[in-house]
């Protein structure tokens, strides 16, 4: 792996409240990368962080070659997680505003902006103004205005948000393009799905730490698999239940359990073996959004139960 | 790094100077001035009035020889007791046993402080009179002192008749007065224009707060050249507005002068223009002062601008931008305050506090060059200003990365630091 941005233990403390802890990452050139995280995880202030926006309280950051984000400026293209453009700009001279700030001529980002405006379905609205545009609308121009001077790290902060589906799948292609060019992408979101279908590698940021890095597989590995079970019909069930591993649930006909994923082939063989008959039969790996909301959950738990032992301690010293 | 610190800075400047000046609103703002204008000369005239009628005072010098000191002292007492309050010029006796010759008399009409009127030389029977202006009051009094002490001073039947020789200044002598009223007047208009146009920049960040485009300016660029690229824009806007009026008071004075021409104004009426003009001339010449008042005017405005840049950076309301207009205008009222009293001052501690003093230095150093034809100190103070604007810009920048992009509300930028 070759990377192009690199993150090691990125700390972040407003005051009491600690909003980033110690995360690292590393995303590899040409790659697409997910931060993915619940509201408030910290992602934000990760991505800040990584331009250089702010500055971290500690830990140490790399981007494009340079320890200070600052000085890769130019070739760098974001889109903040709060959508802005003066309301009284052309579409086009916003797009030519936002590449002029990274060094593109007003010439160029004109007749580029222009250009991906038409491909993107808004040429209806290249000359017209911010403030006449549609929510959307305004969020794929500012999109625009953020690659026009088509750099080698773009990031994303929840670039699917506020978008109708078929924007959202008009962006997905357009990231997938980016990627084509040779740009490495690194953006976040809490919507799964479209990690799922674009990110190389991710991570999972809850409660201001990261609590996990690599693949989607990898992530989806992380909880068995769900089987959907049907036996024969009039198949005992008591006798389903003995075959079925514990914690198999009858849901109607269906039997409902999890096994590991090296376990598919025994079950395979000892359904079939067993005389009960399998009249259905689904084996499904579990979505990303499964594994998000088991991490999610996890540290929760984890957070509730050290909260729980800080109390139970405070107690005792009080006592 | 520089040259895109530049470039970022233009491209921010240009975005900003057209989205004021290419709107509808902009002639209203430029036509706005107009009733600002005709209050502000009112009052400024009417202060002015009054400087000028403490430093018009002046003072009448006679040169004489010792024995006749005694006398002269006694008989402007005399008079002085007997004219009451009218005859406001102070005298000033100095001794010299020989007559000065006309290069010395010159050189007291051209000392610093209270104006020469006229001067007395040579004997009390035979004096000779210097006037700054032929025929004058003061000139008359001079003559009537001469007499008056040789009759008190005779004993005999015969009362002896002063002859007096009246010259007047060939070439007029610059009054300090009007240089000083000049001193005043320089003040009083960078002061007015920088009230009417520095003060735009207060609300100017809050705008891309208000619509959110400032994470894209902070991600793209330094803030610091932001800031620089703002304040150029608005010092571009200011610049238009001043050609603008400018623009319109030439064609004004072209089609008054044509007019007069067309009158057929008279060569006595043309001289004398030219010798109050000649009198009212600047230390260091008008097209320095004026070259120079633009500067200071420039200066002004960075350094104003920057401050309230950087104050209105740190609201993040339209409330808390309207509360901080109010102790931002106390400031620069004061600054005025300052650097016109030290106008009427010039070369006192006052003076060079208000020159030293960055906030007050361009009014004070404009109103310097009207009354002090040193030149070189002007690069220093302009150096010293531009130092003060980085220094601002710099600052402001800082607090605004560590406050309001880090997601923190208040301007309370000093608690903010209290917590780090």
């Amino acid at each position: 792996m070759n990377p192009i941005v690199e993150a090691c233990g990125l700390t972040k403390y407003y005051g009491d409240y600690t909003a980033v802890d110690g995360v690292s990452l590393g995303v590899a050139q040409g790659s697409i990368y997910g931060v993915l995280g619940p509201n408030g995880a910290g992602k934000t202030t990760t991505l800040r962080m990584l331009l250089g926006i702010i500055d971290p309280d500690a830990g140490t950051r790399r981007v494009l070659g340079h320890s200070h984000p600052a000085e890769a400026r130019a070739r760098i293209g974001y889109l903040p997680e709060e959508r802005g453009l003066y309301p009284g700009m052309k579409t086009t001279e916003a797009i030519a505003f936002m590449g002029a700030l990274r060094g593109l001529s007003w010439l160029d980002g004109r007749k580029r902006g222009a250009a991906m405006m038409e491909e993107l379905g808004l040429a209806h609205a290249i000359d017209r103004k911010i403030r006449q545009l549609s929510k959307g609308m305004a969020q794929m121009v500012q999109l625009i205005g953020s690659l026009v001077h088509a750099p080698e790290l773009i990031v994303l902060d929840e670039p699917f948000s506020g978008l109708d589906p078929v924007n959202q799948e008009r962006l997905e292609a357009l990231v997938r393009r980016e990627r084509a060019r040779g740009a490495t992408v690194l953006f976040s979101t809490h919507v799964m799905a479209h990690a799922e279908r674009l990110c190389d590698r991710l991570a999972i940021i809850a409660r201001s730490q990261r609590r996990f890095e690599g693949t989607v597989d990898d992530a989806r590995a992380l909880l068995p698999m769900q089987v959907r079970y049907t036996p024969r019909a009039g198949a005992d069930a008591q006798a389903v239940a003995a075959l079925l591993p514990a914690g198999a649930a009858a849901v109607g006909e269906q039997w409902h359990f999890t096994i590991d994923e090296g376990a598919v082939e025994p079950l395979l063989i000892q359904l079939t073996g067993s005389g009960l008959g399998v009249a259905g039969l689904a084996i499904a790996r579990p979505a990303l959004h499964d594994a998000f909301v088991h991490i999610v959950r996890q540290c929760d738990a984890d957070y509730v139960a050290d909260a729980d032992d800080d109390d139970a301690a405070e107690a005792g010293e009080a006592a | 790094m520089t040259r895109a610190f530049f470039r970022i800075m233009i491209v921010v400047a240009r975005r900003d100077f057209l989205s004021i000046v290419a709107t509808p609103t902009f002639l209203l703002f430029l036509l706005a001035p107009l009733f600002m204008l005709a209050m502000g000369l009112v009052g400024g005239m009417g202060a002015a009035g009054l400087a000028d009628a403490n430093r018009n005072a002046g003072r009448i010098v006679v040169v004489a020889p010792q024995a006749d000191l005694p006398a002269l002292r006694e008989t402007d007492a005399r008079l002085r007791s007997a004219t009451g309050a009218v005859l406001t010029p102070m005298l000033e006796v100095r001794m010299a046993e020989t007559r000065p010759d006309n290069d010395a008399v010159r050189a007291i009409f051209a000392e610093p402080g209270s104006d020469t009127l006229a001067v007395m030389v040579g004997t009390l029977a035979y004096p000779r009179i210097w006037e700054r202006s032929t025929d004058s009051g003061s000139g008359r009094y001079l003559a009537l002192l001469a007499e008056q002490s040789l009759i008190a001073r005779s004993s005999g039947a015969n009362i002896p008749r002063a002859v007096p020789q009246f010259t007047s200044l060939s070439v007029p002598a610059p009054s300090n007065a009007a240089r000083q009223s000049l001193a005043f007047g320089a003040v009083f208009i960078i002061f007015f224009l920088t009230l009417l146009l520095a003060g735009q920049t207060v609300s100017s960040l809050a705008e891309e707060k208000s619509n959110k485009v400032i994470e894209i300016l902070a991600a793209a660029a330094p803030l610091e050249a932001v800031f620089m690229g703002k304040l150029l824009g608005f010092l571009g806007v200011a610049l238009l507005f001043i050609s603008f009026w400018m623009g319109l008071a030439l064609v004004g004075g072209l089609i008054a002068a044509g007019m007069m021409g067309g009158a057929g104004a008279s060569g006595g009426e043309g001289a004398a223009a030219a010798a109050t003009l000649l009198q009212a001339a600047p230390a260091t010449g008008w097209g320095f002062f004026v070259a120079i008042g633009f500067a200071y005017f420039i200066m002004a405005f960075l350094l104003l601008g920057a401050i309230f840049l950087g104050v209105g950076s740190q609201a993040g309301t339209v409330r808390e931008i309207q509360m901080l207009s109010l102790p931002i205008t106390i400031f620069q009222v004061g600054m005025f305050g300052l650097a016109s009293a030290a106008s009427s001052m010039p070369g006192s501690t006052l003076a060079r506090t208000a020159e030293l003093l960055p906030f007050s230095s361009p009014f004070a150093m404009a109103a310097r060059a009207a009354t002090d034809g040193d030149r070189m100190v002007h690069i220093a103070a302009l150096g010293w200003q531009l130092l003060w604007v980085a220094a601002a810009v710099w600052l402001f920048a800082r607090l605004f990365r560590s406050g309001v992009l880090s997601g923190r509300q208040s301007w309370a930028f000093w608690l903010r630091a209290r917590r780090h």
